[in-house]
């Protein structure tokens, strides 16, 4: 009854005023106070070379010629540049395809203890980074870490490498500890995906003879596109954003010489803490390093936003065969 | 924080209104509440908070108007922090300031007060010592508080087990560390993994025995030795010696690997400063420290460093009372009561004959006795350009002992790196 009442008032008053702006508000300050303004006065002062005591000089796009011109901040920014793309598609890789493979699994009629299993996989997602560095780094090192030890237990000594000390691992290394303390949320939203699916495409497969593996690559895969393109951009700007996870198990340097330095790393280190031991940060360059990550963070995600909008208008009539 | 944001309010709220009330009655209560002065105090030694402590109580009982309060930050976080509570505004009145580079910019900027008023800083302190926290224009920003020292602790167990003797010089050393691995022992605990501590504490340790010191120091900032001359790819050289001796997976352990691989009795020798004379306290095996060993021929040198003058905020509000604690700690009264709080292995500089309790701290600065003496290498000079003294020390260190980089190179580097931006000079 009242809600009723909320909606024919709502729809008589819609041409005059909107009754539901003032809802807004709120979250539109909150919004613009901690997200929007923060982001456009970081924008603004990549033009701006902070001085003695908080004055700000404007310098127009000296900060980034020096990023981009001076061949040491430019080696730097594209060796993490780099380290993040690799950073990516290891989560990409790993991250997300265990991710729809637990999905899959879980959903398996016949499977007992899925929700043990489901919150066996959630747990490392509920833990602090820190606390998932350090436990890898621990586990990882080459004196009593336990995988060492287990190695040499089993006489597999020559297998023992110093993986978070080795340029050519490290990298490695960090990103599958990563992605093993993600993986529980793409499994999550496979999940919600998959349940979303109606069970008749299932079975209309299984009486046409398709096979576990066929239905998976043709009803469940294509179904699952839209939240495929979320858990991406997720995964995208999440990793492009990512600091915690090697200041934990490597440090702000993204040691062993630089071969784990990403984009949130080199950030750190240019804008907030500056290079051990002087530690003097640059603010204007730093805020160089965000602005131009946060463009290839805008462009990213509409590109993957555009590509799963596409594939979201050709999966919604149910049952017809994406091209 | 919040809370105690409240609190300092809510006394303030308290105490502004004694004051008010008092106004009409007891005069005693006014003068006492009003003039108590709450100075804070900032630093980068979070481990020291017990007897810093101890340190400002006892200038309090000297000066009761006056109380201060120790606030560290964590270490590697210490120099942004301090730098963002500076420029908002919300900075310490009183604060550990770096030596050389880092504490000049901060000096520059306008956050350090101009210190060269404050009695007893030219008397009690030779030139040499007041060098690290002395500006461009030959002003002071802070004065000299405490020096660490460096070198190398061995397991003395371990030494008379073997019948192993202190190394006079670099070739004994090596020869040390191949008897001490023959035993199965680890020779020498150092790692890569942390990147810092091969460069402060390894190759700042060894490199003045290959350099000559301070006066080869000199000589390379005054350009009349070139950064890639034989003696600086002799220090890269030493690097590149010790790896057979280190830790299997030294990649990848860090510095605390390493203290707890000296610590568990694994290890037989550890490079590293005075600061971490407290971590050995409770060791079951008898240790001391060995100054490190100069090349064969060369004068035997110790790294001894400024580690950390105290500092007072330009915009503080009770700069009479925060320069009182300064001439405090610049009297030979003040610091020889400083002294006793001092945190085990950080040493005072003043010119007076201060007694130190701790054997170990005793140990390590009588190494000081009959050698040279010199600040870490790239601390005067090296820091203030890109690509850094510091950081070519530390990637060529890195990268000769992974093996990329022959010692050569990395010496090369680290003069090509440095003619970018350093301009010889005195």
């Amino acid at each position: 009854m009242i809600d009723f009442n909320i909606r024919s008032r709502g729809k008589a008053l819609l041409g005059e005023a909107p009754r539901w702006a003032p809802y807004l508000i709120p979250a539109l300050v909150l919004y613009s106070t901690f997200m929007a303004f923060p982001l456009f006065d970081s924008v603004r002062l990549s033009f701006f070379r902070a001085g003695a005591v908080g004055s700000r000089e404007f310098i127009g796009f000296d900060n980034y010629v020096r990023l981009f011109a001076v061949k040491e901040n430019a080696l730097r920014y594209w060796s993490a540049f780099a380290n993040t793309w690799y950073f990516f598609f290891v989560h990409m890789a790993v991250q997300n395809v265990l991710g729809i493979l637990f999905a899959v699994l879980l959903m398996e009629k016949g499977l007992r203890g899925a929700s043990f299993y489901r919150t066996v996989i959630f747990i490392p997602a509920t833990l602090a980074v820190l606390v998932v560095g350090y436990l890898w780094k621990l586990i990882l090192n080459p004196q009593w870490g336990a995988l060492t030890l287990f190695l040499k237990g089993v006489s597999l000594d020559f297998l023992a490498e110093p993986w978070l000390g080795e340029p050519k691992y490290a990298l490695t290394a960090v990103s599958l500890v990563s992605a093993w303390q993600w993986v529980g949320m793409p499994t999550m939203m496979f999940l919600a995906g998959i349940q979303n699916i109606p069970d008749d495409m299932y079975e209309s497969a299984e009486i046409a003879g398709a096979s576990k593996l066929q239905s998976f690559r043709y009803i469940t895969l294509p179904m699952l596109r839209p939240v495929l393109g979320i858990v991406a951009i997720l995964t995208f700007v999440g990793n492009f954003n990512a600091f915690d996870a090697v200041f934990a198990m490597e440090n702000v340097n993204g040691a062993p010489l630089y071969s784990t330095d990403i984009m949130g790393t080199f950030f750190y280190r240019v804008g907030i803490a500056g290079q051990h031991p002087v530690s003097i940060p640059d603010p204007g360059m730093g805020a160089a390093v965000a602005t131009t990550t946060f463009a290839v963070l805008a462009l990213g995600a509409a590109l993957i936003l555009k590509a799963t909008r596409e594939d979201t208008a050709g999966a919604e009539p149910a049952g017809r065969k994406p091209k | 924080m919040k809370k105690r944001f409240l609190a300092v309010i809510a006394l303030g709220l308290v105490l502004g209104s004694t004051g008010l009330f008092a106004a009409g009655g007891a005069d005693a209560g006014k003068a006492a509440s009003v003039e108590k002065v709450a100075l804070v105090m900032g630093s980068w030694r979070a481990d020291d908070v017990e007897q810093m402590k101890g340190l400002l109580a006892e200038y309090s009982k000297s000066h009761p108007a006056v109380s201060i309060d120790f606030k560290p930050t964590n270490p590697p976080d210490y120099n942004a922090t301090l730098r963002l509570q500076l420029a908002s505004g919300s900075g310490p009145d009183l604060m550990y300031a770096r030596s050389y580079a880092t504490g000049a910019q901060l000096f520059a900027d306008g956050y350090f007060a101009d210190v060269s008023s404050v009695a007893g800083l030219k008397e009690n302190f030779s030139e040499g010592t007041r060098a690290p926290w002395t500006a461009a224009n030959g002003k002071p920003f802070a004065v000299p508080f405490v020096a660490v020292s460096h070198g190398v602790y061995y397991n003395m167990d371990i030494f008379s087990k073997l019948g192993l003797s202190v190394p006079a010089t670099w070739e004994e050393f090596l020869g040390v560390c191949a008897k001490v691995k023959a035993a199965g022992i680890i020779p020498v605990a150092n790692s890569l993994g942390d990147e810092w501590d091969i460069a402060e504490v390894v190759f700042m340790s060894i490199a003045p025995n290959f350099i000559g010191g301070r006066e080869g120091r000199l000589a390379y900032e005054s350009g009349k030795k070139a950064w890639n001359d034989a003696d600086m790819a002799g220090a890269f050289q030493a690097m590149k010696d010790l790896v057979p001796f280190l830790p299997d997976g030294f990649q990848a352990l860090t510095y605390n690997d390493s203290n707890a691989l000296f610590a568990t009795g694994k290890a037989a020798m550890y490079f590293d400063g005075s600061w971490t004379l407290g971590t050995f306290k409770d060791v079951p095996f008898k240790w001391s420290v060995f100054a490190p060993p100069p090349k064969a021929g060369k004068k035997a040198q110790v790294c001894f460093h400024a580690d950390a003058g105290l500092a007072m905020n330009a915009a503080t509000k009770h700069p009479k009372e925060a320069a009182e604690f300064l001439a405090w700690i610049c009297s030979k009264e003040g610091a020889a009561i400083a002294a006793k709080y001092l945190p085990t292995g950080f040493y005072p500089m003043i010119d007076a004959p201060i007694a130190i309790a701790d054997p170990h701290a005793n140990e390590m600065l009588a190494l000081n006795k009959g050698r040279g003496l010199d600040v870490r290498l790239a601390w005067p000079r090296l820091m203030d350009g890109d690509p850094s003294g510091y950081n070519l020390i530390m990637y060529g260190s890195i990268q000769v002992m992974k093996g990329i980089k022959t010692p050569q190179q990395a010496a090369d580097e680290m003069a090509a790196g440095l003619a970018k931006w350093y301009k010889p000079s005195m």
